[in-house]
């Protein structure tokens, strides 16, 4: 599976997209040169927004826990999280914002749930380390750790339609995690509104 | 470490410089045409000093307006002569190659109106009574000079730019533009700017503007004549240059550095042959420090190229200057705006410091106009855009790339 082939998927051709922690303009890039979208970023990191400013990005300096309320309600067609919520101080408040400033949302988020973490909790007693949980219980900027059937129970309690879900496994194959994603599935894309 | 970036003539490369460029000048508002300022007050005839880089494209597109800072002028970039020390004050950003490219881009600046030099001003000779104009010139807005500077644009043919730039004053001047002319110019880049000045930033303009008036020679602005109030300008030149530079770098580049041949009160010494060599007189308070002799030195070399009356004409114009004025707030204001912006304040800059940027990125958001800002980091302070930094460059030619798209 491609890097960002989910969201390449999900968003449609010529429609005003913004990427929440854009950081330099990875995913900006590539949905520009897939989709023709236009483009606006955020991230916090001076040198990473300085780096997509320089590829002709159309980002902004700022912190997703404060800045999101600066834009009027619908002021996108899609606002993108990437990995990110889990590194949020408040991810409850922000997906709702991120609700009322798209057309659609879309989260994407490490599965807390994911088997070979269980197994390596149970097994060795410590936190888990995976290819996409890499850090150490001091250093990580996780602070939100969940997992897919929290995500889903999150939408249900506040109203948020999920329309669309994809999963990725070990080795970023796209089965078996259909079947049992929340036990399977190590990695999750929502489509939402 | 440099606070000033010299580059000398000898270096001069015309693959990489915008090359000997001639200061032009051109002419308005004779009477009865006066041009009606905001105050209500008539100004002509008017001459506006301006100078252009690179060519306007067939289809006159390409134009891009610099806005000079408080003490800049029409001289942006290039050589006037093949004897100048200097090139124009932003020759580091424009020219062949550069982020404001001249093979790509025509690029104008012109000398603000209440300048010193080469546009009309409070130094210049009133029509009217054949005299220098002093404190007889009307009192000027930041809306009042883009008026004239719109002028200049109509008299060159052009009716739409590629983009306004401008840092500080400049800033305000490129703020005020794309709100009183909202479809002229597709991208606006605002440096170090603020949609109105702070009571901190007016305070330090005051005792600029009091350093000038209390000074015996400025004899209520008519010294043209005799001796100018060069002390006052001076004071007011230290204290703007102070605010202009960050503490880290001012403290880099001098410390407690004593100059030669004087003393700390307390010596680092203490022995007693060290006490017995003192020798008593009279104290000396002048300079004693290199940071002091540093901004006298600024003081004196400003004297020599700027009018007093011309400093408290446009210190008051960036003082009155609130882009909201007449409107709601800010964010009503910056409604009628459509060029998209790029907003970047400097991470050391104390005088206008990133607070003031984000209320402009802010109310931009508001109106759903596409915003790019960074605070960007500098160890220089406000004075951040006039020195060289690969990087700025590179944040520059980013957004002028993406006007483009």
């Amino acid at each position: 599976m491609r890097k960002f082939e989910v969201l390449n998927e999900w968003v449609d051709i010529n429609s005003k997209v913004l990427v929440l922690g854009c950081g330099n303009g990875e995913i900006l890039k590539e949905l520009k040169k897939e989709k023709d979208i236009r483009a606006s970023g955020l991230d916090i990191d001076e040198n990473k927004v300085y780096e997509a400013i320089s590829e002709g990005l159309r980002v902004t300096q700022g912190d997703i826990n404060k800045d999101l309320s600066d834009w009027p309600k619908k002021s996108f067609d899609f606002v993108i999280a990437h990995d990110i919520v889990q590194i949020m101080t408040r991810p409850d408040v922000i997906i709702k914002q991120m609700v009322e400033l798209g057309g659609k949302v879309i989260i994407s988020f490490p599965n807390f749930a994911y088997f070979m973490i269980r197994l390596n909790m149970l097994f060795s007693g410590r936190m888990p380390k995976t290819s996409v949980l890499p850090y150490e219980w001091y250093n990580t900027p996780n602070i939100h750790l969940f997992t897919i059937k929290d995500f889903k129970e999150f939408c249900r309690k506040e109203k948020i339609t999920i329309h669309r879900e994809s999963y990725t496994g070990a080795g970023k194959r796209k089965t078996p995690e259909k079947i049992v994603p929340n036990f399977f599935a190590e990695f999750a894309y929502f489509l939402i509104s | 470490m440099e606070i000033i970036k010299e580059s000398k003539f000898e270096n001069f490369d015309s693959k990489k410089s915008a090359g000997i460029v001639k200061t032009q000048y051109f002419n308005f508002g004779e009477p009865p045409d006066e041009m009606l300022l905001e105050s209500g007050a008539k100004l002509g005839p008017i001459t506006l000093a301006y100078e252009t880089y690179g060519t306007l494209n067939s289809n006159r597109s390409n134009a891009i307006l610099v806005f000079h800072a408080l003490s800049g002028d029409a001289h942006a970039a290039g050589f006037n002569s093949k004897t100048d020390k200097k090139p124009g004050w932003w020759d580091n950003m424009i020219g062949p190659g550069k982020p404001f490219d001249t093979q790509k881009y025509y690029i104008i600046c012109a000398n603000v109106i209440g300048g010193c030099k080469g546009s009309t001003g409070p130094s210049s000779i009133n029509s009217k009574t054949g005299k220098q104009y002093g404190l007889n010139f009307p009192v000027i807005s930041i809306g009042d000079i883009i008026s004239a500077q719109k002028k200049l644009l109509e008299y060159l043919g052009i009716e739409t730019l590629f983009c306004v730039v401008g840092g500080s004053m400049g800033g305000m001047l490129a703020l005020q533009w794309i709100v009183s002319y909202p479809d002229i110019s597709k991208g606006a880049i605002l440096i170090a700017t603020a949609p109105s000045h702070s009571a901190q930033e007016i305070a330090f303009n005051s005792i600029s503007r009091y350093a000038i008036i209390t000074d015996p020679n400025w004899n209520c602005g008519d010294y043209y004549n005799g001796n100018r109030p060069e002390t006052g300008l001076s004071i007011a030149r230290m204290i703007g240059h102070v605010t202009y530079i960050s503490e880290g770098a001012i403290h880099n580049k001098f410390g407690r550095n004593i100059k030669d041949g004087h003393n700390l009160t307390v010596p680092e010494s203490n022995d007693d042959e060290n006490k017995n060599n003192k020798h008593p007189g009279p104290a000396d308070f002048t300079n004693e420090f290199e940071v002091g002799s540093y901004l006298k030195y600024q003081g004196e070399a400003f004297i020599k190229r700027f009018d007093a009356n011309s400093y408290l004409y446009i210190t008051k114009a960036i003082d009155d200057f609130d882009v909201s004025a007449g409107y709601a707030n800010l964010a009503d204001a910056l409604s009628r705006v459509k060029a998209k912006c790029f907003v970047i304040s400097f991470s050391t800059d104390w005088l206008y410091p990133a607070e003031q940027s984000l209320k402009i990125v802010k109310a931009l958001k508001i109106n759903g106009i596409e915003t790019t800002y960074t605070n960007f980091d500098s160890p220089f302070g406000h004075d951040a855009f006039l020195i060289e930094d690969e990087r700025l460059k590179k944040v520059f030619s980013g957004f002028l790339k993406s006007l483009s798209e």
